[in-house]
């Protein structure tokens, strides 16, 4: 998000150029028309209905992006800029926001999209009976109103003055599906989404293939480029890789647990390694509340005994970055100064020893082998210093529960890639909130919180977010050791893909070079 | 004849409520709470509860299960919570794949085994029944998930002669789909046919010692027709019965296979409904797998009654 939302202090109109050529950024002549591809993506995608899936993961992300529109996108810079929606303004307090939509477009089932159709599948998400999991993400808005034909004004509980950008992902909350087909498609319609998009679905074998089309009438003319794109869950990283190279896929979803294939890859000429250094990080929360983790020094020295390189090396073979702040690259929020405690062993030591008592815990690791290996690695760093921490092994699913719980001393945990920090900072550091995992009450960081969420400039937000960072890194309440970034590989002659907001790969305007 | 059914068909009840009960209890067991799992990281002690109760998991555990049987036996296996797809449409959509695999891998299986222990045991100890258990006791150590990648790296990335991951129902493409079940069948059938080999060789050896093919070489018979005529029936109950047990195994076991080669069949669908808590069709899947072997077992004994009649008669 450039600096671009400065205050305007009466009246903050805030206008995008209504038919800006954001989704054609690279220039005109380069792209082709026709062809098809496939992309192989990490899992089985369960479906589209929100009340369904409640949260799309990455892989049907892809399938959302291709089937569905947002209201907004984010261009090259991290802007919003228009897609449904032409134009969009909002009022002093950030509590309104009123945003003009296309006209002319249309459902591929024939629904015309329109106000009413914003505010259906905002309704349908929100409505308590529905008892949806995506409803926590549209907490913050108190409702949607169609108030004519072609505006939709939002009425939000908590200020947001970046809902343009939140409006962008293309997830279960964002995408607008068409409220005709739900109706009467019921418990099918999780396996028939209707969207708007440049792509209809036309076949879908479960585990095997999703076949995607071209779709003729998409509003915005010209667009898009490959007349189909087939979408293959290949669960296993070697063999997905494999078809890459052998040409059965022509894109694939890949991350860091792989590195030795997109090692490869960057040195292949016939293959692109696509990659995004996000927003957010893998984190981790002490438990403030329980010996000997309630004692700052002791979390300090934890904190400094991570030699972050090293551990890179071990589990990705260096290729995962060292976190310093919750924040990461990706975000606009960037800090002259975030207070990161330096990795020094020996200081850690004496913090230790001026700290006096043993120091012994358990802490909670995935039973995966990426998260036995950061455990144990962990483990040796932390024995170099004098502290004894033994390992608990346990299945993905249980770290929530365990978590929400406060049945854990150390947790890891995830900040994932949004386009704005409040949802999660707000979430994760405010006294009483249920994932204020640390137990830790602050006032001064409340205020923090409160006044980042609260303020329109983007240059007081970033001071305010850097101070939070100084005062977590200071008191070590969590700590955070790689930030988030999402890779991609292609064959050379794939093109038109945009950065990987949120990790998500975006082949709906791609084209075959 | 029909007795014998009868009897084996009724042995099928306790079984299958063994497996029900097991399948149940394992599922219920499984780590992580499928109400925080639905409601996701950000669900609060509130929400959880309020699921759970509408999910009936704050229910005794007993309580669950003959709610859920008294459901299967209606016929109602029940609906993923995740997809809204029922437990028949998801087992149904993948058994052809599993089937069309498992038949492949086994008659792959078959088709190298069998001649290759009927040669050995021609010629028991000799150099070529040296070299073949040889190789079969180093084909059993090789797990599938190196020879799939060793198979992948050469007949598609370096020859580019078979497709590496994908599927094409038969209805289809029938050619197409036999290009990408060469592989996958491949792999497994590696595995399967050293057990084939090394149980058949065993058993012909031990009838070729029998006095009646002692008899019938005396009588001057061709060593072929003994071997394939007079030698081979009596010996392959044991064949039979690791044929049937790996019939079973396959239908739900070709987890790795399936997911290295993105087939889309049982084993997989097992897989996915594990990673994310989808109990329904977890124990649903399980139920009907369970089922399909037993059913392939009860085969497999009148099998045994059609190759030896002392069983058909009951005096065995």
């Amino acid at each position: 998000m450039g600096a671009k939302i400065r205050a305007r202090n009466v009246a903050s109109i805030f206008l995008v150029a209504a038919f800006a050529a954001a989704l054609a950024a690279a220039p005109a002549s380069a792209q082709k028309q026709g062809g098809s591809i496939t992309v192989g993506l990490e899992l089985d995608i369960p479906g589209f209905d929100p009340l369904k899936v409640g949260v799309y993961d990455t892989s049907a992300e892809t399938a959302a992006a291709a089937i569905f529109d947002t209201l907004t996108t984010l261009d090259d810079e991290g802007e919003p800029a228009p897609k449904l929606a032409v134009s969009w303004s909002h009022s002093d307090d950030f509590k309104t926001w009123t945003f003009k939509l296309r006209p002319g477009v249309k459902f591929h089932d024939g629904t015309p999209f329109n106000a009413q159709a914003v505010k259906e599948n905002f309704d349908r998400q929100k409505d308590p009976a529905n008892k949806c999991r995506c409803a926590f993400y549209v907490a913050y808005i108190h409702d949607v109103e169609a108030a004519d034909e072609m505006t939709a004004v939002f009425h939000l509980n908590d200020p947001q003055v970046n809902l343009p950008a939140l409006l962008s992902l293309q997830n279960t909350n964002e995408v607008m599906q068409s409220p005709t087909a739900w109706k009467t498609k019921g418990d099918d319609y999780s396996r028939n989404p209707v969207g708007t998009g440049p792509y209809i679905l036309k076949s879908w074998i479960a585990g095997d293939r999703m076949v995607l089309e071209k779709n003729p009438d998409y509003w915005n003319k010209g667009h898009p480029y490959l007349d189909r794109i087939v979408l293959k869950p290949l669960p296993d990283a070697q063999s997905r890789f494999a078809s890459l190279q052998s040409g059965e896929a022509d894109i694939v979803w890949d991350d860091e647990a792989d590195p030795d294939n997109i090692q490869r890859a960057q040195k292949d000429p016939k293959l692109t390694v696509h990659t995004y250094e996000g927003s957010g990080a893998q984190v981790s929360a002490f438990n403030t509340k329980t010996p000997p983790l309630d004692d700052v020094r002791v979390r300090q020295a934890l904190v400094m005994a991570l030699d972050r390189k090293k551990v890179s090396q071990a589990i990705t073979n260096g290729l995962a970055r060292p976190a310093t702040n919750p924040y990461g690259d990706g975000s606009w929020v960037k800090c002259k100064d975030d207070g990161a405690l330096p990795e020094d062993a020996e200081k850690a030591k004496a913090l230790l020893k001026d700290y006096g008592k043993p120091v012994e815990f358990k802490m909670l690791v995935t039973a995966t082998p990426r998260g036995r290996t950061i455990g144990q690695v962990y483990q040796q760093l932390w024995k170099r210093i004098g502290a004894n921490v033994e390992i608990e092994q346990v299945d993905q699913a249980t770290i929530p529960p365990r978590a929400f719980m406060r049945q854990f001393q150390l947790t890891p945990w995830r900040i994932v890639d949004l386009a704005d920090p409040d949802p999660q900072m707000y979430a994760n550091f405010h006294t009483g909130s249920p994932v204020a995992l640390a137990n830790y009450s602050d006032p001064e960081l409340d205020r923090l919180l409160e006044h980042a969420r609260t303020t329109a400039d983007l240059d007081q937000r970033t001071e305010d977010y850097c101070a939070i960072s100084r005062l977590i890194n200071k008191q070590a309440i969590w700590f955070w050791s790689f930030q988030n970034t999402y890779y991609a590989i292609s064959n050379a002659r794939l093109k038109g893909l945009p950065k990987m907001y949120g990790g998500v790969i975006d082949v709906s305007d791609a084209w075959l070079d | 004849m029909l007795g014998f059914l009868a009897r084996r068909l009724l042995y099928l009840v306790p079984v299958l409520l063994a497996v029900s009960l097991l399948t149940f209890l394992i599922a219920s067991l499984l780590p992580g709470d499928l109400a925080y799992v639905i409601l996701g990281d950000q669900a609060t002690p509130e929400k959880v509860a309020a699921l759970r109760h509408d999910m009936g998991l704050d229910q005794p555990i007993w309580w669950r299960y003959l709610g859920w049987l008294g459901h299967v036996l209606e016929g109602d296996l029940g609906r993923s919570f995740r997809t809204g797809q029922t437990v028949l449409q998801a087992v149904s959509e993948r058994l052809p794949v599993s089937i069309e695999l498992m038949l492949l891998a086994e008659g792959i299986g078959l088709l190298v085994g069998v001649p290759l222990a009927i040669a050995c045991a021609a010629r028991a100890g000799g150099a070529f029944d040296r070299f073949v258990t040889g190789t079969a006791f180093g084909m059993l150590s090789v797990p599938t998930f190196l020879s799939a990648i060793l198979l992948i790296y050469l007949f598609a990335v370096e020859l580019h002669l078979l497709p590496a991951t994908g599927y094409v129902p038969l209805a289809e493409d029938p050619l197409a789909n036999l290009r990408f079940f060469v592989l996958p069948a491949l792999t497994l059938g590696l595995a399967e046919w050293p057990t084939i080999m090394r149980v058949l060789r065993s058993d012909m050896i031990a009838t070729l010692q029998e006095d009646y093919v002692a008899l019938a070489r005396a009588k001057g018979l061709t060593p072929w027709r003994i071997l394939f005529v007079h030698a081979l029936k009596p010996s392959s109950l044991t064949l039979v019965t690791v044929t049937g047990i790996n019939i079973g195994r396959l239908i739900g076991g070709a987890v790795i296979v399936e997911s290295i080669f993105a087939l889309p069949g049982i084993g997989r669908l097992i897989v996915g409904a594990i990673y994310t808590r989808d109990l329904v069709i977890l124990q649903g899947a399980v139920l009907l797998v369970a089922a399909g072997f037993v059913v392939v077992n009860v085969i497999v004994d009148m099998l045994y009654a059609v190759l030896d009649p002392r069983i058909r008669h009951g005096h065995a």
